[in-house]
């Protein structure tokens, strides 16, 4: 398992397709879920949030 | 975020592309991204440029999207067969511009297509009054030439191919 701050940082720098990226990924759903409520919103973290949170549920 | 929640009948579209010779592309993230990333591009008043980006003056965007893709299977014998979608790649973008052989855009297209492996950031924005909505991807140039007909102002035709997967949609507020 890795921290969201560290899944955040790789999907925020690839190049490859996000969804494909997200769901190699397993992170603490209540850590997702403290990070999705902090996240601005028109951000990268919220772009990277939300895909994480299709395959971390 | 306010997206226009209405049929955009009157908006305009522009293409934009990051104008630096050798330009880092936006993430895939990013590209869904304004504040920051898709503005430094397009600006961030309608029908702008930012910093870090130029307009092309293209006659016309064209369509952009995906390819259709099919795996097609049939039986013998049977009345019907089967059309399965699968991955598709994303619509080249075939562009023909006026050819002005001084346009800062369109000599680094040239140069894009010599070269063949730039990766670099375009953005199409459709823009309705204040509301710009933007579909962002990065892509390379290829198949640049120019039609010098006499019987018409000379030309010049590109494609713009988009890596697969690295696109995203933004809009500003």
């Amino acid at each position: 398992m890795m921290t969201v701050e560290q899944a955040v940082e790789v999907l925020s720098t690839t190049y490859q397709s996000l969804d494909a990226v997200a769901q190699g990924m397993v992170v603490d759903v209540e850590e997702l879920e403290d990070a999705i409520a902090a996240a601005e919103a028109d951000s990268v973290e919220a772009v990277c949030l939300k895909v994480l949170s299709k395959y971390n549920t | 975020m306010a997206l226009p929640n209405k049929v955009l009948a009157g908006f305009s579209a522009s293409l934009y592309m990051q104008s630096a010779a050798t330009p880092t592309p936006l993430t895939t993230a990013n590209l869904s991204v304004w504040t920051g990333q898709v503005t430094t591009i397009v600006g961030t008043a309608a029908n702008g440029t930012g910093g870090a980006g130029v307009l092309l003056p293209v006659e016309a965007v064209p369509a952009f999207g995906q390819d259709d893709a099919v795996a097609s299977f049939g039986v013998a014998g049977s009345r019907q067969s089967d059309k399965i979608p699968t991955q598709s790649a994303p619509t080249s973008l075939s562009i023909t511009a006026a050819w002005n052989p001084s346009d800062t855009a369109l000599l680094q297209i040239r140069s894009d297509a010599y070269n063949g492996t730039v990766d670099r950031t375009f953005v199409v924005a459709a823009v309705d009054g204040a509301n710009t909505v933007a579909y962002a991807f990065n892509g390379r140039v290829s198949q640049f030439t120019i039609d010098a007909s006499p019987s018409a102002e000379a030309k010049c035709n590109f494609t713009i191919h988009p890596r697969g997967n690295q696109y995203g949609w933004s809009n500003n507020t």
